[in-house]
């Protein structure tokens, strides 16, 4: 076994040589996942697009900030209710050297919503994406006309997670070859993708600058960018400790303190877009009484599980909306940590002696859940875990008003817009998607789907915070956190900002 | 072994691998949940698009219709279209097929050239120190998570000593100069004269295979050990002795040749197990291999990508399998097939 050793040490010391020398104008990102293809309209994940999005540029993009910026539109404006008009952006090349024209947004926009519009009888997974828009019209010179068949004050915040491709190439060469052929007019062209390994880009120099309204346009910083797929967070770790690569995203919370305290690493973190929630067995017959659920929140201290399970990286949440989203009601009741008050609230729902129940909840989130088990326990709710599969779960759980079985699901739900929207019905509509709970109140049905269409902003923002309010009457969920979204990065890195979207984008970033 | 019995023996492939295709099949679709909502999750979607979806993916057929379907077009070599990359499963699965085969034949020469002159060294000297360490050793690198012990070599090679890199199969800039001809990256390296690509592929590829071959290097070991210790009590070898020939001939060519029989046997298997440990391998050390790929794939449902790796794995178990027979043949002449 000494040999083994030596030898293990002497091939290591043989091959040091062969350790990859960091370029200094290649900037490679640590990143959890490989796309799933390079067509930005033939998936459905997240991360797909993050790397899409610095290929392929959209009609309007977001800041770190989360601000909406014309980005191959010049402009755009609502003319009406239902009809948006964008102006298109002239002298925008794609990657191939063609000029990028009015008919490839068209074109891009028809592929996305028409039945079949992929070729091959596929339809785009990324229509619903884009809502009520029913038709796009070039309408006169630059301008695109989007109708839609009914109000929906969220399309431009839905509209940076299409992007735009080129009408010639996609007809040249089809959707399933551009899948690992794209053409688009992003920062950054592909130069290979080196499948379930890394996505390797060039910068494009005849870039035009993407949206005016983000200081610094112009050709991207760096040379080339490389997103290199790590699994394994431990893994992305070590190759950020390493200099292997100089960004990487979702950072356990407990190897932060590594990470800030190597010289040449630092934390990086933003306020992210996803509620944490316990989710309650409206329908069964212990949580049907909002006694019992009220006893919940008070038994649950979410500071301390904050602070000590999450290294501090959340913010606590009173109601569904993040601190940061749109119509949120900043005075909410807190239903504070009070064990006592959650037996008197037992006790006056006919449980005097407790009550036993079981918590639902998948792998990841198995430290939490056994945290929030010995505290409800400790209140008197005596609470069992039961860790599953999360598709499992969600088939257990969001049964879309069927039956449903279980007592509480730790669960979460993203709101990548920061609006009410699409995190709101979805999670409390009556029989929604993603109603875990199983909750029904049809006068906030109503208030919910009036402000899905309601155009006059102040009064959409009023219509919202009352829905928060009446949905932590009833508190159908104990609303527990928004998570930060925690990256580490290489202090040569200068120039970037995780956004609260999770999107990487690399276009300003820069290297010393 | 007469050609009729090794077409024979080609032949008995089918059955196996039909009954695989019904298992794999019947239980991927009797798995709960459904691939358009795990796709969806918590996305903007109306009902009447993932409809659409599901109509899409082939999804709204019944059951034995779709096991027919999938039949019928594996028979061609079409295993349909991959949920998730939108491109035929074959593609999809023989680009990340070398570089799993290439990690696992370097596992599994690993485990060779290491297991088998220890084994053959602890089984002369039984019962010394260095037996005892051996044993220690090989309890040890059967039991340790090839997870934990892939980090642990991580942060001593990579983060401490900055030896090696973490992830991937070789640098970019490395990668670039390389034609793929085998698509063996070391072997295209090498053949093509690119001496620092692959040196770069090797720094790339020793972690991970040392992680994946230290349980098969164990195991390995200890086969070999007591193989070798019951040859060596064999009559002949206390005759080849009496003669006064060599002890070094005795030990290497006339004990070992037959105490390797049960090695390949155990060889052939636990590559078979290599193929498994692939998918833990391959997620700490971010290689691209197929290992992965199933995993993530069995996780998000991607039924066609599932059905077909796994009668990929059905079909290369076997033919290992078989090829250890004809080794043996090849070993000891009295075994026939």
């Amino acid at each position: 076994m000494k040999m083994l050793h030596r030898t293990l040490v002497a091939s290591a010391l043989v091959l040091a040589t062969a350790a990859p020398a960091v370029q200094a104008q290649t900037l490679i990102v640590g990143f959890t996942r490989d796309a799933d293809t390079l067509d930005p309209a033939n998936h459905r994940n997240r991360e797909t697009e993050t790397i899409i999005r610095n290929i392929h540029d959209g009609v309007v993009t977001r800041s770190s900030d989360m601000m909406i910026h014309p980005e191959i539109a010049e402009s755009f404006t609502q003319v009406s209710p239902t009809v948006y008009d964008f102006v298109i952006r002239a002298g925008v090349k794609f990657h191939d050297g063609t000029e990028m024209t009015i008919d490839d947004v068209k074109f891009t926009f028809d592929r996305l919503l028409n039945e079949g519009g992929m070729g091959d009888g596929q339809t785009s997974p990324r229509g619903a994406l884009l809502g009520p828009v029913e038709s796009v019209e070039i309408v006169e010179g630059n301008t695109l006309r989007f109708t839609l068949s009914e109000p929906w004050p969220l399309l431009p915040a839905m509209l940076p997670h299409q992007q735009i491709v080129s009408k010639a190439h996609v007809e040249a060469v089809g959707s399933t070859a551009l899948a690992t052929d794209p053409v688009g007019t992003g920062p950054f062209r592909l130069a290979e993708w080196r499948r379930g390994e890394s996505v390797v880009m060039e910068r494009f120099d005849d870039y035009y600058g993407g949206a005016p309204g983000i200081p610094e346009a112009g050709p991207a910083c760096v040379e080339r960018v490389i997103f290199q797929v790590i699994p394994e967070s431990a893994s992305r770790v070590a190759a950020l400790l390493s200099g292997d690569v100089h960004i990487i995203n979702e950072l356990p919370p407990f190897s932060m303190n590594q990470v800030a305290n190597s010289p040449n690493t630092e934390v990086m973190t933003v306020n992210g877009t996803r509620s944490f929630f316990l989710a309650m067995n409206n329908q069964g017959d212990i949580f049907d009484d909002v006694r019992v659920r009220h006893a919940v929140a008070h038994a649950i201290d979410r500071d301390l599980i904050i602070d000590r399970i999450l290294n501090g990286t959340a913010s606590r949440i009173d109601g569904i909306l993040s601190p940061d989203a749109f119509g949120k009601n900043h005075d909410l009741p807190a239903y504070e940590f009070d064990p006592e008050r959650s037996r008197a609230l037992l006790a006056e729902a006919g449980y005097p002696d407790g009550i036993s129940v079981t918590l639902d909840t998948t792998g990841p989130m198995r430290d939490i859940a056994e945290a929030i088990a010995a505290l409800l326990t400790n209140a008197g709710i005596n609470t069992q875990v039961q860790v599953g599969e999360g598709t499992l779960m969600n088939q257990k759980w969001q049964t879309r008003g069927g039956p449903k079985e279980g007592d509480m699901f730790l669960s979460s739900w993203g709101n990548s817009t920061l609006d009410p929207f699409d995190i709101f019905g979805p999670t409390h509509g009556t029989d929604a998607r993603g109603n875990s709970a199983g909750y029904s109140n049809p006068e906030l049905d109503a208030l919910l789907d009036a402000a899905a269409v309601e155009l006059d902003r102040a009064r959409r923002g009023e219509m919202y915070r009352e829905a928060e309010a009446m949905a932590s009457a009833d508190l159908p969920y104990v609303y527990l956190w928004v998570p930060q979204d925690i990256y580490g990065v290489s202090t040569r890195l200068s120039n970037w900002s995780p956004s609260p979207d999770s999107r990487i984008n690399l276009h300003r970033a820069c290297l010393d | 072994m007469s050609v009729t019995r090794l077409i024979e023996r080609l032949l008995q492939l089918v059955p196996v691998l039909l009954g695989v295709s019904v298992i794999v099949f019947v239980m991927m679709a009797l798995t709960p949940g459904d691939p358009v909502e795990i796709m969806i999750g918590d996305q903007l979607v109306t009902p009447e698009q993932e409809e659409r979806m599901r109509r899409d993916l082939g999804l709204d057929r019944p059951m034995v219709e779709r096991y027919f379907v999938f039949l019928g077009n594996a028979l061609q070599f079409d295993f349909g279209t991959s949920f998730y990359h939108r491109r035929p499963v074959s593609d999809v699965i023989i680009e990340r097929l070398p570089a799993t085969i290439e990690l696992t034949l370097m596992a599994m020469i690993i485990a060779l050239v290491t297991a088998i002159p220890l084994g053959v060294l602890a089984a002369v000297k039984k019962n010394s120190i260095f037996d005892r360490i051996a044993t220690v050793g090989s309890l040890l690198g059967v039991s340790l998570p090839g997870f934990w012990f892939g980090i642990l070599l991580l942060m001593l090679f990579a983060v401490q000593l900055n030896l090696l890199p973490v992830a991937g199969r070789v640098a970019y800039e490395h990668g670039v100069t390389v034609r793929p001809i085998t698509h063996f990256l070391l072997i295209d390296s090498l053949i093509q004269g690119q001496f620092a690509a692959f040196r770069n592929a090797l720094a790339h590829i020793i972690l991970p295979a040392i992680t994946l071959g230290l349980p098969m290097t164990a195991i390995l070991m200890r086969v070999t050990r007591t193989a070798m210790l019951e040859v060596l009590r064999a009559d002949y070898i206390t005759f080849a002795e009496a003669k006064g020939l060599n002890r070094q001939r005795i030990l290497w060519r006339h004990a070992l040749k037959n105490a390797l029989i049960p090695t390949v046997t155990v060889a052939a298997m636990e590559t078979g197990s290599l193929l498994g440990g692939n998918m833990i391998v391959e997620t700490v050390f971010g290689w691209p291999g197929l290992g992965r790929l199933v995993v993530e794939s069995i996780f998000v449902r991607n039924y066609p990508l599932v059905q077909a790796a796994v009668l990929l794995y059905a079909v290369t178990y076997v033919l290992l399998n078989f090829l250890a027979d004809i080794l043996y043949t090849v070993l000891n002449p009295r075994v026939k097939l």
